[in-house]
């Protein structure tokens, strides 16, 4: 209740207020309208006129200067609590508008003033400069009258201005010269010449190239030649020509405030924005601007509210103009004296919408999509919210230990969110409430490093949503921690982290903040959007050889956007390439039902909380309230999809599938996505993403940057010079963009041997040992290299007969196609399983290597050493089918690496040094150099740890006889995600073993963490132990079997000090 | 080199050989059923959607109607072969026989991958298809149906087509059709009945009473569910089912010992048979391993899901207590294993037999949309008992006359029956 009132009571006194000031204008607008009224009548009345309209009456006094002439209420005195405005006619300051405080007050917007107060006294002055200059005009005019008549209008303009503004006369005279110069008229070049002697010539100008200063002879007063000039000018112009020029001229010298402004780099948003409201006052229809100057208002607002980058400006400055920047300060919240910026993600969403509305109006194919309302907090505003708290200690923090920055991360949040923000942030969001009401809202970071070209920074800052439900009160609260949550985010060990990697950290961060309205519509309990998703302008997954790069690809999901911006270990989102709808990822129905999305991220308006529920669970609840159920989802009944008409859970009447069959093929959503990616893509002249959610009404673009690429997505540098044993094969059809790394292993299905195979039950024995090979191949370490196509199901001589499970391990999925007789196998593209493929992150290559330019190493894949039948002794019949390469066994000690860049269409295997991983290697060449990190620092410390582990292991109290070690620790190939395989040869009681485990886990607990300090990625069962017992290791059975195996043998390592008996 | 690789037409080519040696056929019989009596090969233009045109190769095997017109699926596949075709259609010939239904055996398919195309263009490929071979299919020749990569949807637009060239309806053209379009009753309980329907024959064999045997079922898409559906009415308990889950990407296998429920576990099922892990728990199913179903100690295993699932690896795993191997699935049983449960002594209906409800319900569909007049579910169902007793009393009469195993026995009884028909029409 107390909430409540309070803020009614704020609200009251803010509408005082706002009343107060317009009582105050009615006054001085009735001083204006009086007739007769002399200029200082009006200044006393102004005097008399402003205290009453300001916050503060009682100590508010005021003073007008004109000319010299000095009006002030009774006791006026300069004070430090003052607001001027400055009287400026045809650019010349003639006099000011002061109001002062004589006591001080608390602080508002500007000092102790409101925002509003500065507009006031800001039109007050822009009347009174009208009225000045009126007068003057008034003055000249009746003399001019009297003295002489004229025959030309533009004569009586040049008259007047003769005796009132000289300065602008300079400025005319100046250029109508330089008119007349260009119009080849050699009287003007002759006068011109008089200012520099080398121009003579005409257009040349010869000396201005030399390498010394240009002699510039003593300046002659061109207010002396207005007469010869003039005359010139009316010998070779058009009467209406002249007029029109000077008119032309003396509008556009009306902004040259704005000019000042922009220019000026110390002037702060507020002063940019003051200023625009003015220019926009001026005319609000626009002021026809000379194209130079309109440009350069451009790109002085592009560079001080958008970013600095050269090749955002030079797009932006195509699509943006003043006005759009007028609607956009409107919606800007920024600290007194900022000089901030909106940010990555800001500017990218301004630009793109404004570029699409303009591409629209020029008769582009784009249908409509809209921006949701947002709001904007500068990128400074973080910095100012530092400061107002006295945090700055924390700005350091980036150059701290990563360990040390990510245990001391959830601090500085503690501290960010109980810290307030400055009071002139709040009142900007306490409007920007008003404005958006109780729709829930996603607060998402904008920072100045984001989003840029090459330096995504995807998912490392935070973006929130909140349900923006309940009081006033309550909604500021919940939106001011969301803000101070995004920024602590600067500091959190992820993005601090990228950025060492990419040698950013010493580049300026400021962490700007969108306050976007969440598109979505009530459905029960829940808020969403019909249907949103993430598009790309090229597609770097195809399923199809006739799916082209340009293509595009979109990704998307039910409701909200979440599910198809990440890649999703238990769900999968709806697949469309724009420019190849109909060729659709799943065309079965099997795989049309398996690979549909069944969950929804939603947020729940009663608990105020972000959730995911199932999509049928939803659906048979409120189908009446989801907007769009009839496109995006389909009744499977009778073995085939039928449309949508309403919910029944009934089995025997249908099953709902979410396919979006309708919005792919009767809705014009793909061709309009389409459109919208081209002219975005052609605009930007890069490839862009963006994310974009539909309520069901209207289609919403929510951000659009260059297109992102994970770390194992970018398109990798092709070496050209690499020796020919060192590669293994290369590709140039079909190539997606990435690097596969570290490969230690080499699974190889012969393809003239498998074309071989007489019985199907040996077909049937080669995909089974697949997929045990699967399981005991380290994770994502080795790949797979086959004949035809992968999965074949049923003509399993076309392919090993595999399913998902039995490739889910490998790093990449490779098919030959050799040529046979008469044709060439129809490679798969991995259809069988693509999805799950895509949100595993395993790549898929095709390999053609009887096309010429291309290499295939058979020889490598035929003549290493085989230890198939080490690993699976019991499928060693099948040694000439199946070839498992241990890399560094038979290469001493190199690795393989997979180069793949899209862009080129060229793909590469080679061999290599491990320490000499290309691990991110990318195309921008800025960055290559970049990530000199320490890559074995993760297997060291792990192995470290593991001998202090068993030497502490006491093997009488335990009953452990030996300790063992495999996998990627002892092959010094452990990365950040790995875990750490022990072996324990145990042959203790039950109770010690319970003990032995309890001790264990301690341990995996605390070598987890500090795993996790190191790395920020936290593992579940950090040691992964097997026990053995005595009767394993005599039949080698379960894992006794890597004890002296081929690949990957165990390692003996010492137990409480002793050496472990010797193993052959 | 491809003479030397595996080759499904050669396999089913030996597999005859094997039974016409029990039979002892003249050679003419053997000459005339070790090959197809027919084949048609052609192109197939189809205009695709960027204006280009594509050749597409299609084909039609014929191998055998002596008992009746032609009777199999039409197969989209990127590597389809001549020799997989023929070698299916030979064995659509043996299916229709073991279940003594009067059709013959045929295959068809494009070489073609629908991943590759749009819906329009594919619409076009079926189109085109019909219009190569219309003359030489139909009711009373050769009847397609769905199959490999093609759906009912497709059906329809080959059924259109070839009603266009024709002039008439001819519903009995194909099979596979939706029931609101000709398609019969009871089709997706086909299947799962049938199965049920020859384990309720072999208990009597066995001696054991429907009531209170115990079951484990491998496998809950559509014929796992209806034939625990129709175990549980004729009074047997199922105990254990595996489902396949798309998130954890592997098997499971879920136990209640007092007997799953159909009904409860299809709420909590997609339509793939994929069971929900988390609410099975809520409902009181121990969730267990992938392959936990082979170990139960329960009377029979019905695995319906996968080829090769019992390997001579898992084979030694199943109970002792297991008397009864239903294959509700194709092909489940590796021959490796087979052997195993030979020297067993285990009771097995093999697939062939099992699963031939769907044939003949594929047959049913037929019949009804020739005379246009269309059965209720119990007269279908009652038919298919019919139908499905019969065939395996033959089967295990002609086992127990011959000394011959159950997968024997019905190879042998459906080539002799085709042998016959080509005999009386004096064709050999």
């Amino acid at each position: 209740m107390k909430e409540n009132d309070k803020s009614v009571e704020h609200l009251l006194r803010s509408l005082k207020e706002r009343a107060k000031e317009l009582n105050c204008l009615y006054e001085v607008e009735e001083l204006f309208s009086k007739s007769e009224i002399t200029l200082d009548e009006i200044s006393s009345g102004i005097v008399r006129s402003i205290p009453a309209g300001w916050q503060y009456p009682e100590v508010c006094v005021a003073q007008v200067e004109i000319d010299g002439a000095i009006c002030a209420s009774p006791g006026f005195r300069e004070s430090p609590w003052a607001l001027h405005a400055a009287l400026d006619v045809q650019g010349e300051i003639v006099g000011s508008i002061t109001v002062c405080y004589l006591e001080e007050r608390p602080a508002a917007d500007e000092g102790p003033f409101f925002k509003e107060e500065r507009k006031l006294i800001n039109t007050i002055a822009d009347r009174l400069e009208r009225r000045i200059l009126h007068e003057k005009l008034k003055r000249v005019f009746e003399n001019q009258k009297l003295t002489h008549p004229q025959d030309h209008e533009w004569e009586v303009i040049i008259d007047l201005l003769r005796r009132t503004d000289p300065k602008l006369l300079t400025r005319l005279l100046r250029k109508m010269l330089n008119y007349l110069s260009w119009a080849g008229i050699e009287d003007a070049d002759r006068i011109l010449a008089t200012f520099n002697p080398s121009m003579s010539g005409g257009s040349a100008t010869p000396g201005m190239d030399d390498n010394r200063p240009v002699h510039v002879m003593k300046k002659p007063d061109l207010l002396s030649l207005t007469e010869e000039i003039f005359r010139i000018a009316s010998d070779h112009l058009s009467e209406k020509e002249i007029l029109n020029n000077i008119q032309n001229w003396i509008k556009e010298d009306r902004s040259g405030f704005l000019v000042k402004i922009l220019e000026n780099a110390g002037s702060s948003l507020a002063e940019i924005s003051s200023a625009i409201e003015r220019f926009h006052h001026l005319s609000p229809q626009g002021i026809e601007l000379s194209s130079p100057r309109e440009r350069a208002f451009r790109v002085s607002l592009i560079r001080r509210l958008l970013s600095d980058h050269p090749q955002f400006i030079n797009t932006a400055k195509q699509y943006l103009d003043v006005n759009d920047f007028y609607e956009l300060l409107h919606r800007v919240i920024y600290p007194a004296g900022s000089h901030g910026r909106l940010g990555g993600k800001g500017a990218g969403l301004f630009l793109a919408s404004n570029m699409l509305q303009k591409s629209r109006a020029d008769g582009e194919d784009v249908s409509t999509i809209l921006t949701p309302k947002t709001w904007y907090l500068t990128s400074d505003g973080i910095l100012n919210f530092i400061n107002y708290n006295d945090l700055e200690e924390i700005v350091e923090q980036k150059y701290e230990d990563i360990g040390q920055v990510r245990q001391e991360y959830p601090y500085i949040v503690h501290v960010f969110k109980n810290s307030p923000l400055p009071p002139e942030i709040v009142t900007g969001l306490s409007v920007a409430l008003d404005d958006f009401g109780d729709t829930p809202l996603i607060v998402r970071s904008s920072s100045l490093l984001e989003d840029r070209l090459g330096t995504s920074f995807a998912g490392k800052y935070k973006s929130l949503f909140i349900a923006n439900q309940g009081t006033k009160q309550q909604r500021l609260v919940a939106l001011m921690d969301a803000i101070t949550e995004v920024y602590a985010s600067t500091f959190g060990p992820d993005p601090i982290e990228y950025r060492l990697e990419r040698r950013l950290l010493d580049s300026h961060e400021e962490m700007g903040v969108l306050i976007q309205e969440v598109i979505g519509v009530r459905v029960g309990e829940y808020y969403l959007p019909a249907f949103s998703g993430v598009a790309f302008s090229n597609n770097e997954f195809r399923w199809s050889k006739r799916i082209r790069r340009e293509d595009g690809l979109l990704r998307m999901v039910p409701g909200l956007g979440t599910r198809a911006v990440d890649r999703m270990t238990d769900d999968y989102p709806v697949l469309v390439a724009p420019g190849q709808p109909g060729l659709r990822v799943n065309v079965t129905l099997d795989e049309q039902v398996r690979y549909s999305p069944r969950k929804v991220d939603v947020i729940n308006l009663r608990s105020q909380t972000f959730e995911t529920v199932d999509l049928r669970d939803l659906i048979e609840r409120c189908s009446d309230d989801y907007p769009l159920l009839d496109q995006l989802v389909s009744i499977l009944r009778d073995n085939r999809f039928e449309r949508f008409a309403s919910a029944t859970p009934d089995p025997e009447t249908g099953f709902p599938v979410a396919t979006f069959e309708g919005l792919i093929s009767r809705s014009p959503f793909v061709e309009q996505m389409k459109n919208i990616l081209g002219v975005l893509q052609r605009e930007f002249r890069m490839p862009v993403d963006i994310e974009f959610a539909h309520d069901g009404r209207n289609l919403y673009l929510l951000q659009c940057r260059p297109q992102s690429y994970s770390e194992t997505s970018q398109p990798a540098i092709i070496p050209r010079d690499i020796p020919r044993h060192k590669v293994l094969f290369t590709a140039n059809r079909y190539v997606s963009n990435g690097t596969v790394a570290s490969i230690t292993h080499i699974v190889y299905v012969d393809p003239q041997r498998y074309a071989e195979i007489k019985r199907h039950a040996d077909l049937v024995a080669v995909g089974k040992a697949i997929g045990r090979l699967n399981q005991s191949l380290p994770k994502r370490q080795f790949i797979l290299i086959g004949p035809g196509r992968w999965g074949s199901r049923g003509d399993i001589k076309l392919g090993v007969s595999v399913t998902y499970s039995d490739i889910s391990n490998t790093a990449m999925l490779i098919e030959v196609a050799r040529k046979q007789r008469e044709y060439e196998p129809e490679l798969s593209f991995g259809t069988h399983f693509f999805q799950d493929l895509v949100e595993a992150d395993i790549r898929y290559l095709p390999l053609y290597p009887d096309e010429t330019g291309t290499a295939f190493n058979e020889s490598f894949f035929t003549q290493s050493p085989n230890v198939l039948k080490d690993l699976l002794p019991d499928m060693a019949q099948l040694e000439s089918i199946v070839r498992v390469i241990d890399v560094p066994a038979s290469t001493n000690g190199l690795v393989v690496s997979i180069l793949m860049n899209g862009e080129t269409d060229e793909a590469v295997g080679l061999l290599g040094e491990p320490s000499a991983e290309p691990v991110t290697e990318r195309a921008q060449p800025s960055e290559i150099e970049a990530s000199p990190k320490e890559d074995d620092s993760h297997w060291r410390w792990r192995l470290r740890t593991v001998h202090e582990l068993t030497a502490r292991l006491d093997p009488s109290r335990f009953g452990v006889k030996a300790a063992y070690i495999f996998g990627s620790t002892k092959n010094a190939t452990a990365g950040p995600k790995s875990d750490i395989n022990l072996l324990l040869h145990f042959t203790g009681t039950s109770q010690q073993k319970k003990e032995l485990v309890h001790w264990l886990e301690g341990w995996s607990l605390s070598l987890g963490h500090m795993n996790y300090l190191r790395t920020g990625i936290a593992i579940e069962r950090f040691l992964d132990v097997h026990f053995i017992t005595d009767e394993d290791i005599r039949k080698r059975t379960s894992y006794a079997a890597k004890i002296g195996a081929t690949t990957d043998p165990a390692r003996p390592l010492p137990v409480g000090g002793k050496v472990p008996p010797s193993v052959t | 080199m491809s003479t030397q690789s595996y080759n499904p037409f050669e396999t089913a080519q030996h597999q005859f050989d094997h039974v016409a040696d029990l039979l002892d056929l003249g050679q003419a019989t053997r000459d005339l059923l070790r090959w197809p009596m027919r084949e048609y090969h052609f192109s197939i233009p189809v205009r695709m959607d960027d204006g280009s045109v594509h050749i597409y190769r299609g084909f039609r095997v014929q191998h055998n109607d002596a008992r009746g017109p032609g009777k199999g699926g039409i197969r989209f596949h990127p590597m389809e072969t001549i020799d997989t075709v023929r070698a299916l259609a030979v064995w659509m010939t043996w299916k229709c026989a073991v279940v003594d239904i009067p059709l013959g055996g045929s295959k068809g398919g494009v070489v073609c991958d629908p991943h590759n195309m749009s819906q329009r263009e594919v619409e076009q490929l079926c189109r085109g298809w019909v219009r190569q071979v219309s003359r030489n299919v139909g009711p009373v020749l050769d009847v397609p149906a769905p199959d490999v990569m093609t759906n009912p949807q497709n059906m329809l637009w080959m059924l259109d087509e070839y009603e266009v060239i024709h002039g008439g309806k001819y519903p009995g053209f194909i099979t596979g059709k939706p029931l609101s379009i000709g398609g019969s009753q009871g089709r997706k309980e086909a299947t799962g009945y049938g199965v049920i329907f020859t384990v309720r024959e072999a208990l009597k064999d066995l001696k054991l009473k429907p009531q209170g045997v115990t079951a484990s079922v491998q496998g809950f898409g559509n014929v796992a569910q209806y034939a625990v559906e129709l175990l549980q009415q004729i009074g047997g308990t199922v105990v254990c089912v595996s489902s396949w889950d798309q998130g954890a990407k592997c098997a499971f296998s879920f136990r209640k010992k007092s007997g799953v429920s159909v009904e409860e576990l299809r709420t909590i099922t997609d339509p793939f048979g994929g069971i929900d892990r988390g609410k099975a728990q809520d409902l009181g199913y121990e969730v267990l391993q992938e392959d936990a179903w082979i170990e139960q100690d329960v009377d029979m295993l019905i695995p319906a899901a996968l080829e090769n699932q019992i390997t001579r690896d898992n084979v030694g795993r199943i109970g002792k207590g297991v008397k009864l191997i239903a294959e509700a699935a194709n092909g489940p049983t590796t021959s490796e294993a087979d052997v195993a449960l030979c020297a067993r002594n285990m009771f097995v209906i093999p697939d062939f037999l099992a699963n031939a409800g769907g044939v003949t319900c594929s047959y049913f569909e037929q019949v009804q949309s020739n005379m246009n007049y269309y059965w209720n579910k119990d007269e279908v169902f009652g038919k298919l008992d019919t139908t499905m007793t019969s065939a395996y009393h033959a089967v295990r009469e002609t086992a127990n006359k011959r000394k011959l195993t159950m997968r024997e026995a019905a190879y042998v009884i459906s080539i002799s029956r085709v042998a016959q028909a080509c005999k009386d029409r004096g064709w050999v």
